[in-house]
Parts: structure tokens; sequence; C-alpha cells
């Protein structure tokens, strides 16, 4: 066995995956071999990082952590206050805003003055005491 | 009580049912961020991080997927958004390193066998240089040994996890793998 093979079959024969005569090849060569054994050590040491790193557990007191930082959240929780915050509240505003610009316009058109009497009928014009008498007829002129 | 259940109750107002769910699945979120981080006070913040970011989101959860599904593809977005963050300030903590203002990193892995403080260096620069060989690899190779390998998760679960089908997580294992394999055997053959 060559190098080169030995190195390709050295992920199989570390997980134990190589069929019999195979193992024994690559175990005769890894004996022999200096370079192969060494990189076969480490890929095993590799191994051992990953496992150690596994076998790790995390802070016992994450959890409190956790809940604490959601606590410390500006606005956390789903209550239907939030709902209304979140959905309502701008809807709310919006309409709000509208309702204002329309009786703006509203209250704008009511203070113009009335230019056009001669749109106003015959009938209501009778009615329109300043229309008929002028205020000239209590002076002295 | 099923996940749905308790986010059903959550969403309805119980916050503290959330620790359920913290408690249930915590230490696998820790260690997919171990997976990406290589150590352990990063691991915890980035958990608490990806939790938190997990309960605001919890009203998008539409349930197609297993909740540590859903939870997995956040741990891993979150993890890959730090090491790329770390990664810009790598050129800083080099400068640091060659000035010798950064600390040495604490290594735990002291095995009782090596008494000699030769060794336990050699083992240690060892101990680094395959973190950097893990790290070096491409994010969809790294994530795919990571659920592999520190979560010990099928490739159909990585699949759904990913995104991907079962064949591409089989590709992209055997490439981190073949990889992995190049970066080890050139360190080896260096030493």
């Amino acid at each position: 066995m060559n190098c080169q093979l030995c190195q390709k079959e050295l992920d199989a024969y570390r997980e134990g995956k190589l069929p019999g005569d195979m193992m024994t090849q690559v175990e005769s060569h890894l004996r022999a071999c200096e370079t192969c054994s060494g990189i076969y050590r480490l890929q095993v040491l590799a191994d051992k990082v990953i496992d150690q790193e596994i076998e790790i557990e995390s802070d016992p007191f994450l959890a409190t952590r956790i809940m604490a930082g959601i606590d410390n959240l500006k606005g956390s929780g789903y209550e239907p206050a939030n709902v209304f915050i979140r959905v309502l509240k701008p809807v709310l505003g919006t309409a709000l805003m509208v309702a204002a610009i329309f009786f703006g316009i509203m209250l704008g058109n009511l203070s113009q003055p009335v230019t056009d009497r001669e749109r106003i009928p015959v009938e209501l014009a009778l009615i329109d005491d300043a229309a008929i008498e002028s205020v000239n007829i209590f002076s002295n002129d | 009580m099923t996940d749905s259940e308790i986010i059903k109750l959550i969403l309805k107002g119980d916050k503290e049912k959330f620790r359920m769910l913290v408690e249930q699945y915590q230490q696998m979120v820790f260690r997919t961020c171990m997976g990406f981080l290589h150590n352990k006070d990063d691991a915890d913040d980035l958990t608490q991080e990806v939790f938190i970011q997990a309960y605001q989101s919890l009203s998008r959860f539409k349930g197609e997927a297993a909740f540590s599904t859903w939870l997995y593809r956040i741990a891993v977005n979150a993890s890959l958004n730090k090491v790329r963050k770390s990664s810009k300030n790598l050129i800083l903590q080099r400068i640091d390193a060659i000035f010798g203002t950064e600390k040495t990193k604490e290594l735990p892995f002291l095995p009782s066998d090596m008494k000699n403080p030769e060794s336990i260096l050699i083992r240690q620069e060892h101990v680094e240089w395959i973190r950097r060989a893990l790290e070096s690899l491409p994010e969809n190779q790294r994530t795919a040994i990571v659920l592999s390998k520190y979560d010990d998760l099928s490739q159909k679960e990585i699949a759904e996890i990913m995104n991907t089908t079962e064949g591409a997580v089989e590709a992209l294992l055997q490439r981190a793998k073949k990889n992995l394999r190049e970066k080890l055997s050139a360190h080896g053959k260096n030493k």
C-alpha cells in the first residue's frame, strides 16, 4: 500500500468501516510509514478536540440569563396590549391624521367669503334683506 | 406538553413558558455555537442571543418544520454572522499577537497522560491548528460538518436545516472531510 491510498482510507479506518484485509494493510502501512502515522495521529487528535468540545456543558445559569434578557426587552411578551401597540396604534394614528386633514379642509372652506351672489335663487334673494335694502337710505345724503 | 402547545401559550402571553423551551434546547444550541466558535464564554453569550432572537421571532414560527430545526437555523445563522464579524477583527488580533498584547488563549485540553511541558505545548499547537483548519472551511461545508460532528445529526436533518437536498449534504460532507484531510496532511508533513 502506498501513502496516497493509505491517507485516502484513513477516515474509513478510524471509523472502522474498512473490510478486514484493508484494515490490516492500513495498519501495517501506518506502522512502517512515519508521515502517514503522523497524519493519522493528527486526525485522531482532531476527533478528540471535537469530542472534548461536545462534552463541555453550557452555563448552568444560562436559562435564568436568557429569561432575564427577555424581561429586559422593550415591550417583551405577546400580550394583547402589544398587539394593540404594534398593529392598531399605527392604524389609528393614520386614521386620525386623515380625519384631521379632512376637517381642516372643511373648516377652510367654511371661512371663505360668499362672492357668488348671482347664484342665489330669486326667491331666496327676496329674503336676503341686505341685498334689497341699501344702508345708504338711512344716511342723510 | 409539546413544543407547539408551549409556543401557543407563549404567544397568548405566558412568557414564563419560554423557559421550558430554553431548558430543553439550550445544550443543543450551545453545542452548535461551540462548533463554530470553539470558546465556551463566546458560545454561552451566543446561545443567549439565539434564544432572545427566537423569542422575538416566535410569532413568525409557522410550525411547518420542527421547532428544533427552526432553532438550529437561527443558531447557524447567528454563529456564521459572529464568525464573519470575528474574521474582520482578525487583522487587529494578529497585530496584537505580533506586539504581544494579546493574552494567550487558555486551552482546556490538557490530558492527564501529558506530563512533559514540551509535549503539552506541541499538543496545544496542534489543537489550535485543528481549530483553524475547521475555521478555514467554506461556510456551507463548515455548517454541514458542525451539524454532523457536533450535533450528530443525520444527513436528512442537516438537509432540512440547510434547506437543501440530502445528496447535496453528502457532497458537502465529503468535500469538507477531504479539505480537512488535506490540511491535516500538509500540517502533518511539515511537522
